[in-house]
C-alpha cells in the first residue's frame, strides 16, 4: 500500500513539474492553447450573435465551430441566483478542472458583475490583447475595472434604457406621438403623473406594472443597498415605493405583476392597454415578442424618447476567466465584439442592439436613411447615442441583484394587497438577513 | 461421520461470510453518500461557515450559536421556524388526509371480490401516471394554468363565474389548496398501490368466513382489513410524513421560492434553501438540518409507538 501511495506521488510530482514547465516554454505557439473553449451564459442572447459573427460553423444549439476550437455554451437561468450558483463552483474549480474543462470566458450581468471582477477568478485583459478601449462607453470599462484599475472583461453592448411608448396611445393620450413632443410632455416625474391621470380618464394605464419604473429610479440612487456593511434605503428606493403604491391604488398600472409575468408581457400586445414600458435595445428585441407578434402584435406602433429620467438596465460583459487555456480566443472573441467595426454595425442594424463601439452607433445616429422598423422608422440610436452620454455605474454592490429582485417580490406582496407595507418591508428584511449573513439589517 | 460434520460446519462458515460480502456495496455506499454527509451536517451546524461573494468566510466554531439565532424572533416578530414547521404541517395535512383517504376507498374496491372491477391494470396506471412527472414541472403547469392570464382564468371568465381574473397564486387559501392537491394527485396512485398489496396479503379466507357469519361491510372494514393492514399503514403514514416534512419543489416553484403570500407557504427545506442558495451558509443550512432530523425522529417513533399500540 505504502509503495503505492509513493508510487502514485511520484507520478503526480512528474505531471505537475511537467505542467509547470509549459508556460515557461519560451516559443508558446498557439496550437498549444486548448481545443475546447467554455463559455458560460444564463441565455441565449449574446450567444445568438456570437454564432452568426464570430463562429465558422454551427454543430447544434450548445455547440459551435471556429477554426479547430470546439466553442461549448454552458447555460443556467439566473432566476433564484441558479447561475451565479453554478458558476461560482465551476470557478472555484477552476484550478483543479481539466484543461478542456475550464471556463475559459463567462458573462456577467450589471447586478453582480462587481463580484467577479473584484476577485482572483477573473484576469486582466489587457495582458491578453485587449486593449483599445478607445470607442467603447466609458461606463462599460469601469464596470468590469477592479478597484486596483485592472481591466478584467468587455461588454459588447451600452445599455442606455429609454421609455418605450405605443404611437397610438400616445396619439390618443398626448394628441401627438412625436418623440421630440412626447418627451416634453413626460421629461419629469410630476409631468409623468399628470399624464397618467389624463390616461387613465381616457381607460389607458400609463404603465403596465410599477416594477417596470423600478430601474429608473434605482440607477439613480445617491447611496448604495449596503453601506458600512448595513442595508440602506435610499431616498430614490423609497421613492419608488411611493410611486408604485400610488399608481396601483388608483389604477395607472395595469396591474402589479413582476417584469418578466405573462401578466405583464401580454399588456405589449395590440389588445393591451399600457402606453409606457422601459428598457434599453436589448429590451424590443428580446423582451417585446408579444409586440412583435404577427397576428396579435403591433409591430411599428411604438417609439421611444429619454423619459424623466436618465437610467441604464443591465448589459452583459464578457469576463475572462483565471486560468483559461484559450487565451488567444479570449482576446479575439472581445475585441471581435467591441473592436470590429462591421460586427458592431451588424449589431445594430440586425439585432436592434446598441454596441459599444462609440464610432459605429454615432455614424448610424448621424444616418439619415437608418431607422427601426420596429419603432415606425425612428432612428433609435441618434437617442441612444445621447442618453449613453449620461450613464454612470455608481453605488454598485456584489449584493444588488437579492436586494433588486427581493425588494420587487416582496413589495409585490403589497401592491397586491396580501400584506400591508410594513410587513412587506419586514419580511422583505428577513430575506436579506437570511441570505446575506454578513449585511446587518435593522 | 466426523468428516461429514467438519464439511458442513465449513460451508455454513462460508454461507454466512458470502452473506456479509453481499451486504458490503450497501454500507459502502451508505456510509459515503448518506452517513459521512449528515456527520459532516451535524458537525458544520456549530460553525459560522458561509460565502460573502466569492469569499469563503470560516469555519469558526461558534458553539450553540447557529441554534441560538435559529429560535430568535425575526424583523416581522415570529421565530421563522417555528412557523415554517406549522405552514409544513398544515400543507402536509391538507394533501394527506384526502390522500389516506382516496387510496384507501379505491384500494378497497380495486381488491374487492364482490366489485370485481375490470381493467384494473389500466386504472392503475393511470393513477399512478402524475407521480411519473418531475414535481418541479408539474408545479410550473400548474403555476401557468392557474395564472392570471392563465386558461382556469380564461375559463371563469368566458363562463361569466367571475368579472375579475382571480389571482390564485396571491392568495394564501388558493396557494396552499394548489400545493395540496398537487401533492394528492402526485401521490395517490403510489398509496393507493402500496395498501392494495397490503390487503391482498390478508387470508382470503377471513373475508369469507367473516362475509358467511353475516358481517357488513363496515363490520369487514374494521374488525379484519384495518388491523391486518396496519403494518403496511404504519409505513405508509411514516413515509408520507417524512415527505411532507421535506416538502419543497412543489411550494418552491409555485411561489417563486418565497413563500407567497406573506411566508404562509413557506415550507422548512425552502427555508433551508434561503440559507444555502446565494451564501451558502453551511452552518445555519447545517442547523436547520439537525433540527429537521430530530424533529422526524420524533414524530416517526410517536407515531409508530401510538399507531402499533392499537
Amino acid at each position: 500500500m505504502k509503495k503505492l501511495l509513493s508510487a502514485l506521488l511520484a507520478v503526480l510530482m512528474v505531471i505537475s513539474l511537467a505542467a509547470c514547465t509549459k508556460p515557461v516554454d519560451p516559443e508558446p505557439t498557439p496550437a498549444e492553447e486548448g481545443k475546447v473553449f467554455n463559455l458560460w451564459t444564463w441565455n441565449d442572447e449574446f450567444w445568438g450573435f456570437l454564432v452568426k459573427y464570430y463562429a465558422d460553423e454551427k454543430i447544434d444549439d450548445f455547440t459551435v465551430k471556429k477554426g479547430d476550437v470546439t466553442i461549448k455554451r454552458t447555460t443556467y437561468v439566473s432566476d433564484n441566483m441558479a447561475y451565479q450558483d453554478a458558476l461560482d463552483a465551476a470557478l472555484l474549480a477552476q484550478e483543479t478542472a481539466a484543461a478542456d474543462d475550464k471556463v475559459d470566458m463567462f458573462l456577467a450581468e450589471a447586478d453582480y458583475i462587481i463580484k467577479y471582477v473584484d476577485s482572483s477568478v477573473t484576469m486582466d485583459v489587457k495582458s491578453i490583447g485587449v486593449t483599445d478601449f478607445s470607442n467603447t462607453y466609458k461606463y462599460t470599462v469601469q464596470a468590469a475595472t477592479d478597484s486596483k484599475g485592472v481591466v478584467k472583461g468587455v461588454s459588447f453592448q451600452c445599455c442606455p434604457a429609454a421609455l418605450i411608448y405605443r404611437r397610438s396611445i400616445a396619439k390618443a393620450v398626448l394628441g401627438t406621438d412625436d418623440p421630440a413632443e412626447v418627451q416634453a410632455k413626460l421629461n419629469s416625474w410630476d409631468a409623468f403623473d399628470a399624464v397618467a391621470a389624463q390616461a387613465k380618464e381616457l381607460g389607458y394605464n400609463m404603465i403596465a406594472t410599477p416594477m417596470d419604473t423600478y430601474r429608473v429610479f434605482s440607477n439613480n440612487v445617491t447611496s448604495a443597498w449596503v453601506e458600512n456593511g448595513k442595508l440602506v434605503f435610499d431616498a430614490n428606493i423609497q421613492a419608488w415605493m411611493e410611486q408604485a403604491e400610488k399608481y396601483v391604488a388608483e389604477g395607472y398600472a395595469a396591474n402589479a405583476s413582476g417584469v418578466w409575468d405573462a401578466e405583464k408581457t401580454n399588456e405589449m400586445f395590440a389588445t393591451g392597454k399600457s402606453m409606457c414600458f422601459f428598457g434599453p435595445a436589448w429590451y424590443f428585441n428580446f423582451c417585446m415578442g408579444n409586440a412583435q407578434d404577427p397576428e396579435k402584435g403591433c409591430y411599428g406602433d411604438w417609439a421611444i424618447c429619454q423619459g424623466p429620467q436618465a437610467h441604464f438596465w443591465g448589459g452583459t460583459w464578457m469576463l475572462a476567466a483565471t486560468g483559461t487555456d484559450n487565451p488567444t480566443m479570449v482576446a479575439d472573441i472581445m475585441n471581435t465584439f467591441i473592436n470590429n467595426a462591421d460586427v458592431c454595425e451588424k449589431l445594430v442594424r440586425d439585432e436592434a442592439q446598441f454596441s459599444n463601439n462609440q464610432v459605429v452607433n454615432n455614424k448610424l445616429a448621424a444616418d439619415a436613411t437608418y431607422g427601426n422598423a420596429f419603432l415606425g422608422g425612428q432612428n433609435d440610436v441618434a437617442i441612444f447615442a445621447e442618453l449613453a452620454k449620461n450613464i454612470k455605474m455608481e453605488h454598485v454592490t456584489p449584493y444588488d441583484q437579492g436586494c433588486n429582485e427581493g425588494l420587487q417580490k416582496y413589495f409585490q406582496e403589497f401592491l397586491k394587497g396580501e400584506v400591508d407595507k410594513d410587513t412587506a418591508l419586514a419580511n422583505f428584511k428577513d430575506f436579506i438577513k437570511t441570505a446575506y449573513p454578513s449585511i446587518t439589517v435593522e | 461421520m466426523d468428516k461429514k460434520q467438519k464439511k458442513s460446519e465449513k460451508r455454513s462458515i462460508s454461507y454466512a461470510k458470502w452473506g456479509y460480502i453481499f451486504i458490503i456495496p450497501f454500507f459502502i455506499v451508505y456510509a459515503i453518500f448518506t452517513l459521512y454527509p449528515q456527520i459532516l451536517t451535524v458537525y458544520n451546524s456549530f460553525f459560522e461557515y458561509y460565502r460573502d461573494g466569492l469569499n469563503v468566510i470560516g469555519p469558526n466554531f461558534v458553539g450553540l450559536g447557529n441554534y441560538a439565532k435559529l429560535f430568535t424572533p425575526n424583523l416581522s416578530g415570529y421565530i421563522p421556524i417555528v412557523k415554517y414547521t406549522i405552514n409544513t404541517f398544515i400543507l402536509w395535512v391538507l394533501g394527506a388526509v384526502p390522500q389516506f383517504v382516496i387510496a384507501m376507498l379505491l384500494a378497497l374496491f380495486f381488491t374487492s371480490t364482490r366489485l370485481n372491477i375490470k381493467g384494473q391494470q389500466f386504472f392503475k396506471t393511470v393513477i399512478y401516471m402524475p407521480n411519473l412527472i418531475m414535481a418541479s414541472a408539474f408545479s410550473m403547469l400548474f403555476f401557468a394554468m392557474f395564472s392570471k392570464v392563465g386558461p382556469v382564468n380564461q375559463i371563469i371568465m368566458a363562463s361569466g363565474w367571475a368579472d375579475e381574473a382571480i389571482d390564485f397564486l396571491a392568495m394564501k387559501v388558493t396557494v396552499r389548496s394548489l400545493i395540496a392537491l398537487m401533492n394528492f394527485l402526485m401521490w395517490f396512485g403510489n398509496t393507493t398501490i402500496l395498501l392494495m398489496a397490503g390487503i391482498q396479503g390478508i387470508d382470503e379466507s377471513l373475508f369469507e368466513s367473516a362475509r358467511l357469519d353475516g358481517s357488513s361491510s363496515t363490520q369487514v372494514f374494521f374488525h379484519i382489513t384495518m388491523p391486518l393492514l396496519m403494518p403496511i399503514f404504519i409505513y405508509v403514514f411514516i413515509t408520507s410524513m417524512i415527505g411532507g416534512i421535506q416538502m419543497f419543489d412543489v411550494p418552491q416553484v409555485l411561489t417563486n421560492g418565497i413563500g407567497t403570500p406573506n411566508n404562509t407557504s413557506m415550507t422548512l427545506i425552502m427555508y433551508l434553501n434561503t440559507f444555502l442558495g446565494i451564501s451558502k451558509n453551511y452552518g445555519m443550512a447545517g442547523a436547520v438540518s439537525v433540527l429537521l432530523f430530530i424533529m422526524t425522529a420524533i414524530l416517526s417513533t410517536f407515531v409508530f409507538k401510538t399507531i402499533s399500540k392499537k
